[in-house]
């Protein structure tokens, strides 16, 4: 069993010319195949006005995950970092990083994606702005 | 024995180690489809809208194929109609990609009915979003109707389509066959067991030294293109192992989707025994074991899975300690074997008894009779009985699933009800 910090964002898509996005950090820990406990969980929302680049989406990662008690290595989607190859990105992160591998790494991540989902569902509504 | 020059587009700034490893791929693929691989090419850079590589490397190539004799050239990556095209014009000889090669081993492997649709309609899905390009090159000169302007296109598209739709229909009928038998299997208290994991890694070695079996064994890939089912005595629970097609890297969707009655035998199991070739490098077995959690992701839901890390005679003490602490965050359940030499196998068949779905321990006390050892038989037959007692009445004290010790309660009381009330 190994910790790490599972992270989606939600959101990546313009609406009323503005990025509404929610991001969720969750410490869990982990066996190859399973989640086997849940440490911790961090939500952020981040509103930007032009598209997000790379650096960005680092940025917002680090701010949450930073937030998280417990050890370990950041883990997203391919796609989460526009597909950039993992030792490119892995450089520009100021902790550890790699993409998801195992079916408890995976788990993780869809918690995440649930999680951010969510979230970003209910500050929409709060807001009073139309999801789609 | 055709003879062919292997090409592949690698990207810029990718792995290199991972380029390597699908050239060696490629290379075994080609043997497998008996190619005798007279050369190869690579080349780094993004891809040529008309000839996936450079045209200059193309050009270079057609002097290869001269001066090789080559029959045809395998290209790496998927290449598109137009693609294939240019690249034969220039090379005056036969182009195809990795997908094309996979299906034509497929398609010599293929024996069975099922085995036969299930290319035919990976065939078609490869062809599918070609039809249009294909008609038209082909038709360059020659438009059908007035004004010229026809729909051959059109119809030849449909035609696969309509091909396709009647193939699914078939494989749905038979896969219904399939699981009919398998909840059957259930029923039966039959548990499953399902060989997975990446093409050549001594699965169906595995398989023939587990069962006893004689199931073909090469040293090639896709050599197993249907699942086998035998029949296996894990202290004294009785189960089913099936061997099934391996795994490769970057599968398109269509062909996973064209194996989708063969790959739900592994899906469906009670238990996946991951087979791994320990022998390799650290970094090939965590590549091959991402490949193979990516193609478990969403379709297992919650199997348990036991890692089995083959070939262990291959390698030192070391060595093993090594690979099993790179890779053990990508190894659930983690057995080393040598189905060779059968070493190791107590440990996995325990491991395997471990996940299996469990069974409960009861005792049922039924009359002294010849239905009360008909009973008695009955349990022989659906459980594992521990212990036997013939008194007065018959104590068994046995192991079975939920339905069974339902069953003999429900056997027990009602026959103690008729003796009461006589």
């Amino acid at each position: 069993m190994y910790n790490i910090i599972a992270v989606d964002i939600s959101g990546r898509h313009k609406i009323n010319d503005r990025y509404y996005m929610v991001c969720a950090a969750v410490s869990v820990s982990i066996t190859a195949a399973h989640i086997e406990k849940v440490n911790q969980i961090k939500i952020k929302p981040f509103w930007l006005d032009s598209t997000p680049e790379l650096t960005d989406i680092i940025q917002v990662i680090e701010d949450t995950a930073k937030e998280i008690e417990f050890e370990g290595t950041i883990i997203t989607e391919h796609g989460e970092m526009y597909n950039q190859p993992e030792r490119v990105v892995a450089s520009m992160f100021s902790r550890e990083f790699k993409y998801q591998e195992s079916l408890g790494e995976r788990s993780s991540i869809e918690l995440a994606h649930h999680i951010s989902l969510c979230t970003r569902n209910l500050l929409l509504s709060e807001l009073g702005i139309e999801s789609r | 024995m055709k003879r062919a020059i292997l090409i592949q587009r690698n990207e810029p700034k990718s792995d290199e180690s991972k380029n390597i490893r699908k050239l060696i791929e490629l290379q075994d693929l080609a043997r497998s489809a008996n190619y005798k691989v007279v050369g190869d090419v690579t080349q780094t850079r993004g891809t040529d809208r008309k000839y996936q590589i450079g045209r200059g490397k193309v050009e270079e190539l057609a002097l290869m194929v001269e001066e090789l004799g080559a029959d045809g050239i395998i290209f790496s990556n998927q290449l598109s109609t137009t693609q294939i095209y240019n690249i034969s014009e220039t090379c005056k000889c036969e182009v195809i990609d990795k997908f094309q090669l996979i299906l034509e081993i497929f398609a010599e492997r293929a024996t069975t009915k099922r085995a036969k649709l299930q290319v035919e309609l990976a065939k078609l899905q490869y062809e599918l979003p070609k039809a249009k390009a294909i008609v038209s090159l082909l038709k360059k000169e020659e438009r059908p109707g007035f004004m010229g302007l026809g729909s051959y296109e059109d119809s030849y598209e449909q035609d696969i389509k309509s091909r396709i739709s009647r193939i699914r229909k078939e494989l749905a009928s038979v896969q219904k066959d399939n699981e009919s038998l398998r909840v059957k299997r259930h029923e039966r208290g039959l548990s499953i067991v399902a060989l997975a994991g990446y093409t050549s890694a001594g699965k169906s070695t595995l398989f023939n030294a587990l069962v006893d079996e004689d199931v073909h064994v090469e040293d090639m890939l896709f050599t197993t293109l249907l699942p086998i089912t035998r029949a296996l005595n894990i202290r004294e629970r009785r189960v089913l192992l099936t061997d099934t097609v391996g795994f490769i890297e970057d599968l398109p969707h269509w062909m996973v989707d064209a194996f989708r009655s063969t790959l739900n035998e592994i899906f469906l199991a009670d238990v996946i025994l991951l087979v791994v070739d320990a022998s390799e490098s650290p970094d090939i077995i965590r590549q091959k074991l991402v490949t193979s959690h990516d193609t478990f992701w969403e379709q297992i839901e919650g199997v348990p899975i036991i890692t089995v890390l083959n070939k262990v005679d291959r390698i030192t003490e070391d060595e093993l300690q090594k690979r099993l602490e790179n890779v053990g965050y990508l190894a659930p359940n983690p057995v080393t074997v040598s189905a060779k030499n059968g070493l190791g196998f107590d440990e996995l068949k325990m491991e395997i008894y471990r996940q299996l779905p469990k069974w409960k321990r009861d005792t049922v006390s039924l009359p002294m009779s010849e239905y009360g050892m008909s009973i008695v038989s009955w349990l022989f037959d659906e459980g594992i009985v521990h212990n036997i007692n013939y008194k007065d009445r018959i104590i068994v004290d046995f192991e079975a699933r939920d339905e069974i010790i339902k069953k003999a309660r429900g056997i027990e009381v009602k026959q103690d009800l008729k003796h009461s009330s006589t």
